[in-house]
């Protein structure tokens, strides 16, 4: 691990959020349709850029749509039982138009994901390196002699001791932030532009998270990597992510730079998020102020707004109108009634 | 200690920080519990042990709320159930309120488990989802021979509804039809229906959306209050524990490697170990995020079953020093560091000179750690209720 930080950094120019979007999705809609039920909409319409080397944060908890969003942009819906609309525009290409067969050369070549749980994401009855050097024979052409030194070095540079040996491992034989750093190095093999983490660290104790989101803020420094990151967890956002966009029943409901965001959040969700969540920075004795009832109350999103039932100062166009996200100064907000002042 | 105190002694709020001897309702005395590990086709011989909790001594007084934390595999939940008997432990004492629950048996076990109780992780796998929420809050209280008379009983489950802030139609509707959060208020409901005096609380809010987690650690303070509990909360989230707790235990690999109130672990923590955890929980602020500095540490956790000689943080420790760690295994002590509460003990041989600056940290490379096959964390999984356990 030590070796890591003397690496020297093969990006220096790139800056965070420079330029033009490299990824850019436009009012992506996913609709799940079940025999004999309502059709299930998901993810309503979320909009967002991700800029070269920029790392952007999507933030909401469980049914909020986030992981279901990165799903979609993926191509990783099953092609059944559900609708996908909208655009997910990279480079010029959109995503969700192309076929099957181009969209498995895009994968894990321009864009890599990686997923919370490395056990079920690796193959359980093939040898790690074997794992490694597929991607580099699929994308770069290299032959299995040929891939394996490359195979060795990705292992070493997320910090794997002994590469040479773990190569011949089985996923069961590593623990899991060993795991999550062999699936980062696999998703890392192409140096794709584009890295799409759904809840990395979230099945990690806590000192592995802070190994792992050390190596990932270092990898995306170091190759100009953009990142998308999905997570639960407020505290992994506020040290990683440039933009973050707080998601509610499917549904971006702010969007803002991080130190902006967390010092003066508007929309009454992110703001109880917030004055819910225990630190432990915060002075003892103080009680928490939850955010009452759960998502089960939430009200449909085409009259009113969902966060409605929940929130701490409804007013009485809340459940009658949809709020529409507006965008001002780099943020933007979906509330009738947003919160004033600094928290 | 040894004498048994027949009623229930007010907590005294504020100063409870030192350990004063008196006034304890839990008293955990070197208690271990080893798994053996077993290989063999016809005959199951035993190839070796997980040392899940390798002595620990622990005082609860009445009252108080004790947070244990630590990373999973650590052995904090096998110590919760150490002290509730569900895991018989290999050696060492439980006394919970002047009784040595080890040496109880059958009937008599049965009724001391009145007054410990247990709230679980998952509350869709700790509620049997055929009983309706009537039927699985009367079940401890008809065990324990509280539901007698039908009126009163029924009286008493509206009032622990309205203690855990549920309606009461919620009594004839089954574990399915609530969310996460109010099946959390079920699995409370049920453990206070029997009136205990200790709720070992493994893991409440983990299970449950961010938003949802501040309800239920408000409820569990609220009835802390109500009831005059005491509480023994185990969790892997350090800001959760640092909360709700007045005392606080980190544990690693099976043992406790500091011990303090939650003021003083947060503001001085002693043991490399403690120092490392408290610097790697991230803080929804992105100010303190940008300044911080982290002690990462390098490698996995060694497998339980094959702990380091000495202490057993010596092998990731950025303080370990070339005597002493690898051959000695550190005792919990009160440190001799000015200015630091007597309450807090810590089981490192260097804190002074740590504490002082004398010893600097320095980089540890990453040890590969074997995985030996053995009894994972979830393969301890128990029964559901304790009332099924019998």
């Amino acid at each position: 691990m030590t070796s890591m930080s003397a690496s020297p950094s093969t990006h220096p120019s790139v800056h965070p959020g420079a330029g033009e979007p490299l990824l850019s999705v436009r009012d992506l809609r996913v609709t799940f349709q079940r025999q004999g039920q309502e059709p299930f909409e998901a993810v309503q319409g979320v909009s967002f850029d991700v800029r070269p080397g920029q790392t952007v944060g999507l933030v909401g908890e469980s049914g909020c749509g986030k992981s279901v969003t990165s799903l979609a942009i993926m191509g990783l819906l099953p092609k059944h039982g559900n609708h996908v609309s909208g655009t997910v525009d990279y480079e010029g290409t959109n995503l969700l138009t192309l076929s099957d067969q181009e969209m498995r050369d895009k994968r894990g070549k321009d864009i890599a994901m990686v997923f919370q749980d490395p056990l079920s994401s690796l193959n359980p009855v093939v040898p790690i390196g074997i794992q490694v050097t597929e991607v580099l024979e699929r994308h770069r052409g290299l032959s299995r002699k040929a891939a394996t030194p490359v195979a060795r070095d990705l292992l070493d540079r997320v910090g794997i001791p002994d590469p040479d040996r773990r190569l011949k491992d089985y996923p069961h034989q590593l623990s899991g932030g060993m795991r999550q750093r062999a699936l980062i190095a696999i998703a890392l093999a192409c140096k794709p532009r584009l890295l799409i983490a759904d809840e990395p660290t979230t099945a990690l104790d806590v000192t592995i998270q802070a190994q792992i989101l050390a190596l990932l803020k270092e990898l995306v420094q170091d190759t100009g990597t953009a990142l998308v990151m999905i997570t639960h967890d407020l505290g992994v956002i506020a040290g990683l992510c440039d933009e973050v966009n707080v998601l509610y029943g499917g549904r971006i409901v702010e969007r803002g730079e991080r130190h902006e965001l967390f010092a003066q959040p508007r929309h009454p969700y992110t703001h109880g998020l917030l004055a819910s969540i225990p630190r432990l920075d915060a002075p003892r004795g103080q009680r928490l102020q939850p955010i009452p009832g759960s998502v089960s109350d939430n009200l449909p999103w085409t009259h009113a707004c969902a966060f409605a039932p929940r929130c701490s100062q409804p007013i009485e166009v809340c459940t009658q109108v949809m709020p529409e996200l507006e965008e001002q100064h780099g943020r933007a907000l979906r509330c009738h009634n947003p919160v004033e002042g600094h928290r | 200690m040894t004498e048994t105190t027949t009623g229930r002694t007010q907590p005294t709020h504020g100063e409870r920080t030192a350990y004063d001897g008196e006034d304890v309702l839990v008293d955990v005395r070197g208690i271990k519990v080893h798994f053996p590990i077993k290989r063999g086709v016809i005959f199951d011989k035993t190839i070796g042990h997980v040392y899940a909790v390798d002595g620990v001594d622990l005082q609860i007084r009445h009252g108080e709320t004790y947070g244990l934390v630590g990373e999973s595999g650590c052995g904090k939940s096998t110590l919760g159930r150490a002290i509730l008997n569900l895991e018989p432990p290999t050696a060492g004492s439980v006394t919970f309120d002047g009784v040595d629950i080890a040496s109880l048996k059958g009937e008599d076990l049965r009724r001391k488990r009145q007054d410990i109780q247990m709230v679980f992780q998952d509350p869709m796998g700790s509620l049997d989802p055929r009983q309706s929420v009537e039927s699985l809050l009367l079940e401890g209280m008809k065990a324990h021979g509280l539901a007698k008379d039908s009126a009163a009983a029924n009286a008493r489950l509206r009032e622990l509804l309205k203690a855990v802030g549920l309606p009461v139609t919620a009594l004839s509707k089954y574990p399915h039809e609530f969310s996460g959060g109010q099946r959390q208020r079920i699995g409370i409901a049920r453990a206070l229906s029997v009136n205990p005096k200790l709720i070992v609380a493994d893991e409440p809010v983990s299970a449950l959306d961010v938003s949802v987690q501040a309800q239920v650690i408000n409820l569990l303070e609220d009835v802390q209050e109500e009831f005059g509990l005491t509480y023994l909360v185990i969790a892997h989230d350090l800001a959760v524990v640092r909360h709700i707790s007045d005392r606080i235990g980190v544990m690693y690999l099976g043992a406790l490697v500091e011990e303090a109130a939650a003021d003083d672990l947060y503001a001085t923590p002693l043991h490399p170990y403690t120092r490392a955890l408290m610097s790697a929980v991230p803080v929804p602020d992105p100010l303190i995020e940008d300044r911080r500095e982290q002690i990462l540490l390098t490698g996995d956790l060694p497998s339980p079953s094959n702990p380091p000689t000495g202490c057993r943080f010596h092998t990731r420790c950025p303080w370990r020093q070339e005597t002493r760690c690898d051959t000695e295994r550190p005792e919990l002590r009160v440190p001799d560091v000015p200015g630091v509460d007597a309450g807090q003990r810590v089981a490192c041989h260097w804190t002074e000179q740590i504490a002082s600056g004398e010893i600097t940290a320095h980089p540890v490379s990453g040890e590969v750690v074997e995985r030996v096959e053995g009894p994972d964390d979830t393969d301890f999984m128990g029964p559901a209720s304790i009332s099924e356990a019998l």
